[in-house]
This record gives structure tokens, C-alpha cells and sequence, in this order.
């Protein structure tokens, strides 16, 4: 068991920025982090191996990250990589996997930084290799300098098809289109004023956009993909208009040849964890679905359990690195170690404020249509791992089996190993369509540990429970008898 | 199979020296610390396994762990998730067809 004033779960820019503040204060800190690598995906670094001379336009964070990560080798804090955080048995304690790694690290507090992934949307032959998400595309060339394929199609909705295009770009790569299905161009103007608010992000976004006019990529808006088409692997992308309300107008697709199409709908927080131990969640379609429900302190309705980043509400990396140090610093306060923590407090939080007026200035350029249901026929796989039809959870629908956990239960749809982060949302959109109940009003299926796949060898590690622990009615009559 | 190496950016990087492993059988070319999918990726590999129920082809897709389609059978260990897992000289990887044995 391992003991510390902060337990954080996630080495990406809100982890390491609580846990740098945490330790400047002189709290005892552990962080549990999934990857091999610290930095998370935004930050994700390529091999020690790779020599870099520093000047490539990919190296533009290494001041930055190198800074970021400087805080591992702080003697306060404990770092577990490539280990996994499968259970939350209490609300100061995670169950942890990762070999010699495993066990239970204890925290007066807790920050779950989970970090986001891509948002699952299913379109017929969304599942060919060569059908990439976005996210993959970033650690593909963040993580190993490499593009996907010779000529890319990028498509989807949301600023992040912005940046992984003209990081496809600068790569060398081909990108044969952008197609992206907010009306973006005529919400431009309006935006422009609350953009000042952030001039550095600002100044990233032009860059990204910039690299995109010089290299003549076209960029189609109010445009989705509604098919990718190949053998064994993708050959081409079948793109055709999508209105606001999700309608789909397949007659006026035009295809376009590809070896890899990238698609990215936005990204969803990893709430899995927070589901988990029992806070409260709320829904908000621009920062990406199911989100957690904080204080100003980026608590969670569970005390000293605290979400910062894209884990707790899609934000970004600048606001991902602002929560963090929030929270390093209240639980410092907490403990009677910040010493002047109210004006740092204000210093943060008005940083914060600017940050978040550029964001939403982003999200109401992006919104983006309500779902995306009319890409499926009844042949499109919904559940990646246990290959799950859209025509049969139709059928079970047919039946009146019509809740999420239902058709779950029903089909095994979202009971593979992504632990339904690849087909959840789909079917909440599909249930709320049937229903009218709004997604946020829906029954979610309940998380169960392990919340990841661990191997049984890692349960070794696991404490044996001592004998008077409280009557569980799982457990045999044996445990129950007085 | 040749080196597609420009799906490898050189921007200000130094590789190291390119080993190689075989797909299948067949030889890709890898370089230090790459990921095995991304070595085959460069090489112009899409596919790493096919499904149970549908025999269909799937690869790398999420690109960080959560997605599992990117599985195959790493000097004989199924369900090797080849988006985490460095290519090495030599590795014997091959397609993996439906579920992975569980041991
Ligand atoms: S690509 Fe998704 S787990 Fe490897």
C-alpha cells in the first residue's frame, strides 16, 4: 500500500500539473499513469531512442514538456507508469495493475485525470484498417513520427481534424481533403472578437490553417463521410452533405481515393472512473458528452475526489494544465500547506476565465450536427468488439427492448474489451432518437470493475481481505453467518 | 516488401540503424522504439487481424490501448495489442484470426 497526500490517476498535462504544484507545497504525491510514457496524448513523446535535433516543427512542446515531466524525478512523488488503475474500492483508494506495480495506493485525496478519447461515430466500413481516429493519428505521429498512409482523407467535426491535418501536412503527407461537418465558414466572422481572448492559441490556430492553405487542401464543410469502401484495408471515402438535424443527403456523394481516412467527431471524456466511484455526472455535447459536475475547486459531488482536464470536460490542453494546478494547490490548501493560496487561486482562475472564453468561442464555431445515426445502414457494425449490427439492436428495439441497458444486455453490445467506449454513446443517441428521452435523462449501464481488461496475474498482488470486513451478500452464507 | 520511408518523417530526426521482423512472414523493416503497428503501417500494412463472427479485416484504429482491433499473435502470444508493443529484430508476428487463446 502506498500512502500520500494526492493520488492522481493520469500523467498527461492535468496530472503532472497538479502534481507539480502539489509537491512545491510539500505534499507526499503519487501518480498512476496507464502509459509506458508520461505526458499523456497531447504531450505523448516519441522513443528515447529517436535523436532529435530540436528544431522540427513537431519539437515545438519539448521546452514544455520536458518542464512538465521534470516533476516525476521530484523525491515527494512515486510514479507508477504502465500500470492500470482497474478499481476504486473506496474513495480514497485506487486498486492498481501493472506486474510487480499492483496494489492499492491511498490518497487524502484523489484526482482522476483520465484524459478523453475520440468520440465513436459508426458509418458502414468505419471498421476497414486504414480507417483511423484521430487520436490514433496524433500518437502515430507524435509517438512514432510516422503518417498512416501515402494520400489521407481527414474527416469529422471539431477543431482537433484542424490539427491533425496540418500536422499530416507539415509531416509530408498528402491530405486529399478535409471534410468537416459544421457550417464553420459563416460562423467565423462572429467568432473572431472572444478569439483575442487567447492570443497564443489563437496564433496556433492561424498556423494550423495556414499550413492547410499553403499545401491546397481543400476543406469541405457542412460535408460528412458516409462510407469508407476497400478489400482489406481502405481504398476510398464516400462523402456526402449533413445538416445541423443529422440528415444525411447521400445523393449528392462524390468519392474520394485515399490509404488511410482519419476520422475525428470530437473528443468524449473518460468518466469511467468517476462513474465508478459514484459522482455526479452531467451531460454537455460541447465538452463532449458525460462530464463530471465540479465545484469552482474542480471537486467532484464526492468529497476530496477532484477531475481536472479532458477527463473531466473536453477543454483542451491549456485548460487541462490550469485545472491541474487548481487542484494541487486546494488540496495543499486543504492540509494547511498553500500559505497564501488565495491569491495563486485568483492568479489561476482568471487565467482559467480567458482560456474558457476562447474555448467556447471554438465550441459554438464547431457545433456540430445533433447525431450522426443517418450514417448507418443496418449492416454497419455499432459494437467494434463483439461486432454488434445496427439491424440487430433495431430488431431488439422491434421488441420493445429499448433502454440501453437492455439492448446491452440483450446484443453484448459494449460488453468487449473497450468496455463500450467505442459504441455507448451510439447507442445512447439511438435510445434518445426511439425515445425522445434526452441522452442526459437516460439510465446508464452500470461500470463494474476491473474498468480495464487486467491480466489475473496482477490479482496475485491484491491484499487478502481480512476476515471481519463488514457481511458482503455476495460472498458465500459462511460470511454472513454471525 | 520495399522501405516506404516516406510515411516516416525526417524532419530533424535521426532513426537509428533499421532492423527488420516479419508480418506473416514477410519482411518490414522497423527502426528503434517504433511501435509494431506503426513499423507496419509504414510499410503499408493496414490489417493485423480478422474478427470471430464476421471474418472481418481490422487494424490499428484508436492508437492507445482502448480499442483492441489492432491485436495479433507476437512470437506466439495472442492478443498482443500491437499499437503499445515495440517491434524488435527478428519478431514473429502474425494475423491474428478471431479470439486470442487465454492463458
Ligand atoms: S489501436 Fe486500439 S488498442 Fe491498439
Amino acid at each position: 500500500m502506498i500512502e500520500v497526500d494526492l493520488a492522481i490517476l493520469g500523467a498527461g498535462p492535468a496530472g503532472l500539473a497538479a502534481a507539480g504544484e502539489a509537491v512545491a507545497h510539500g505534499l507526499r504525491v503519487a501518480v498512476v499513469d496507464d502509459n509506458p510514457r508520461a505526458g499523456g496524448q497531447y504531450f505523448r513523446q516519441p522513443p528515447a531512442q529517436f535523436r532529435r535535433d530540436g528544431g522540427s516543427w513537431f519539437d515545438k512542446e519539448a521546452t514544455r514538456v520536458a518542464e512538465l515531466l521534470r516533476v516525476l524525478d521530484h523525491p515527494s512523488i512515486t510514479y507508477l507508469p504502465d500500470t492500470v488503475v482497474w478499481d476504486v474500492p473506496a474513495p480514497d483508494t485506487l486498486a492498481v495493475a501493472g506486474g510487480e506495480r499492483s496494489g492499492r495506493v491511498r490518497g487524502r485525496a484523489l484526482l482522476i485525470a483520465a484524459g478523453a478519447h475520440d468520440r465513436p461515430v459508426p458509418f458502414p466500413g468505419w471498421t476497414l484498417p486504414g480507417v483511423i481516429s484521430a487520436g490514433g493519428a496524433q500518437n502515430l505521429l507524435k509517438g512514432n513520427r510516422i503518417v498512416p498512409g501515402r494520400r489521407i482523407v481527414v474527416a469529422g467535426n471539431g477543431p482537433l481534424l484542424f490539427v491533425v491535418a496540418a500536422s499530416l501536412v507539415r509531416a509530408g503527407a498528402e491530405v486529399a481533403a478535409v471534410v468537416e461537418a459544421a457550417p464553420i465558414n459563416r460562423r467565423l466572422l462572429h467568432a473572431w472578437p472572444s478569439m483575442l481572448a487567447a492570443p497564443k492559441i489563437l496564433r496556433q490556430a492561424l498556423d494550423y490553417r495556414l499550413s492547410l492553405l499553403r499545401a491546397g487542401v481543400p476543406v469541405r464543410t457542412g460535408m460528412t463521410v458516409v462510407a469508407a469502401r476497400g478489400a482489406d484495408a481502405v481504398q476510398d471515402a464516400a462523402i456526402a452533405p449533413i445538416a445541423l438535424d443529422g440528415s444525411v443527403d447521400r445523393a449528392v456523394s462524390e468519392t474520394i481515393a485515399c490509404d488511410a481516412l482519419v476520422v475525428g467527431f470530437g473528443l468524449t471524456p473518460s468518466v469511467e472512473l468517476l462513474r465508478l466511484i459514484g459522482c455526479e455526472l452531467g451531460y454537455n455535447r460541447g465538452r463532449g458528452g458525460w462530464l463530471a459536475v465540479r465545484s469552482d475547486r474542480m471537486e467532484t459531488s464526492v468529497a476530496n475526489v477532484f477531475a481536472a482536464g479532458d477527463g473531466a470536460a473536453i477543454g483542451g490542453v491549456e485548460i487541462a494544465l490550469l485545472e491541474g494546478r487548481l487542484v494541487g494547490l486546494e488540496v495543499a490548501a486543504r492540509l494547511g500547506r498553500a500559505g497564501n493560496a488565495e491569491q495563486r487561486r485568483a492568479a489561476l482562475r482568471d487565467q482559467l476565465d480567458r482560456t474558457d472564453k476562447f474555448r467556447r468561442a471554438i465550441e459554438a464555431i464547431f457545433a456540430g450536427p445533433s447525431h450522426y445515426l443517418g450514417l448507418l445502414t443496418a449492416d454497419t457494425v455499432v459494437c467494434r468488439c463483439e461486432e454488434v449490427t445496427h439491424g440487430e439492436l433495431q430488431a431488439r428495439q422491434a421488441e420493445a427492448l429499448d433502454s440501453m441497458i437492455q439492448l446491452k444486455s440483450t446484443t453484448r453490445a459494449g460488453m468487449g474489451r473497450c468496455q463500450g467506449r467505442n459504441c455507448m454513446a451510439t447507442l445512447a443517441s439511438i435510445v434518445s432518437e426511439a425515445s425522445g428521452t434526452p441522452i442526459a435523462g437516460l439510465n446508464y449501464p452500470r461500470t463494474r470493475p476491473p474498468v480495464r481488461p487486467i491480466a489475473i496475474g496482477d490479482l496475485l498482488h491484491e491484499p487478502i481481505p481480512p476476515p471481519d470486513l463488514p457481511a458482503d451478500p455476495h460472498l458465500p452464507r459462511r460470511q454472513n453467518a454471525s | 516488401m520495399s522501405d516506404k520511408r516516406e510515411q516516416r518523417v525526417d524532419d530533424g530526426l535521426d532513426r537509428g540503424r533499421a532492423f527488420q521482423f516479419s508480418v506473416d512472414g514477410e519482411t518490414v523493416t522497423a527502426y528503434p522504439g517504433e511501435s509494431i503497428a506503426a513499423a507496419m503501417l509504414a510499410a503499408g500494412r493496414a490489417a493485423a487481424r480478422r474478427t470471430a463472427k464476421r471474418r472481418e479485416p481490422r487494424g490499428y484504429h484508436c492508437g492507445m490501448g482502448v480499442c483492441w482491433d489492432c491485436v495479433m499473435v507476437v512470437d506466439g502470444v495472442t492478443d498482443t495489442r500491437t499499437c503499445r508493443t515495440e517491434a524488435k529484430p527478428g519478431m514473429r508476428v502474425e494475423t491474428q484470426h478471431g479470439v486470442g487463446q487465454r492463458t
